[in-house]
């Protein structure tokens, strides 16, 4: 899970290999925020499976790729 | 990375050690021992040590393969990475890009990080301000499906 310059330079170091996927550092960033804000607060409570695919959906991070396991 | 649904055999004590070497991590700025999280806690250390092999197994922080230290509480990594964040005046490193920023949103600080292009080698540094960077040309590249997070996270 890397930061890139720019999609040019993950094909060039992909170099033939399956692609994973490939998201603007913008939409990163807002997921950051909604995953792990909480992660310090003395009230931390695990998400469940539902609560954090509804963070990937909302983003827009839907398909096959960003389906979470079951439990 | 989602613990999610994988917590059923932690329970409030566990929960409460878990937040106990959360504090010491983001108060450190390192992973805390587990004798150091036993006098934070009042929890004798090898308590500490079982709550933590539970903790590994549902996800909830990862311990080393070898010594059972804290490797990782996500999105801090107890090692050096190429994933180094300045955030609340201290150097953390960070499990993975998307971790990077995760630093900064659990400490609800600005920051800056630092790492390099996989493919060219050259720097990346991004300020991170109220959760947004500063250069909007970047992105981020997952090889592994969220399936699949968790088959090996320290590859993830």
């Amino acid at each position: 899970m890397n930061l890139f310059r720019s999609e040019e330079h993950v094909e060039r170091w992909l170099r033939g290999r399956s692609p994973g996927t490939t998201i603007p550092v913008t939409t990163l960033a807002r997921l950051a925020v909604e995953w792990w804000s909480d992660r310090l607060s003395p009230e931390w409570r695990p998400r469940t499976r539902a609560e954090s695919q509804a963070i990937l959906d909302d983003l827009g991070l839907t398909g096959s790729f960003w389906r979470l396991p079951d439990a | 990375m989602s613990s999610s649904a994988r917590l059923g055999c932690v329970d409030d004590h566990d929960h409460a050690l878990r937040n106990a070497t959360y504090g010491l991590f983001a108060r450190l700025g390192r992973a805390p021992t587990a004798a150091e999280v036993s006098t934070e806690s009042g929890r004798p250390e090898p308590d500490v040590r079982a709550a933590w092999e539970r903790l590994h197994d549902a996800h909830a922080l990862v311990l080393d393969a070898a010594t059972r230290e804290i490797r990782m509480a996500n999105p801090f990594s107890a090692v050096p990475t190429p994933h180094r964040v300045e955030a609340a005046s201290q150097t953390w490193y960070a499990n993975c890009g998307w971790d990077a920023f995760g630093i900064c949103a659990a400490l609800h600080s600005d920051g800056r990080i630092e790492t390099t292009c996989p493919d060219c080698g050259e720097p990346i540094a991004i300020e991170v301000r109220h959760g947004k960077p500063d250069d909007e040309r970047l992105v981020f590249h997952s090889l592994v499906d969220a399936g699949h997070w968790w088959d090996d996270i320290v590859f993830t």
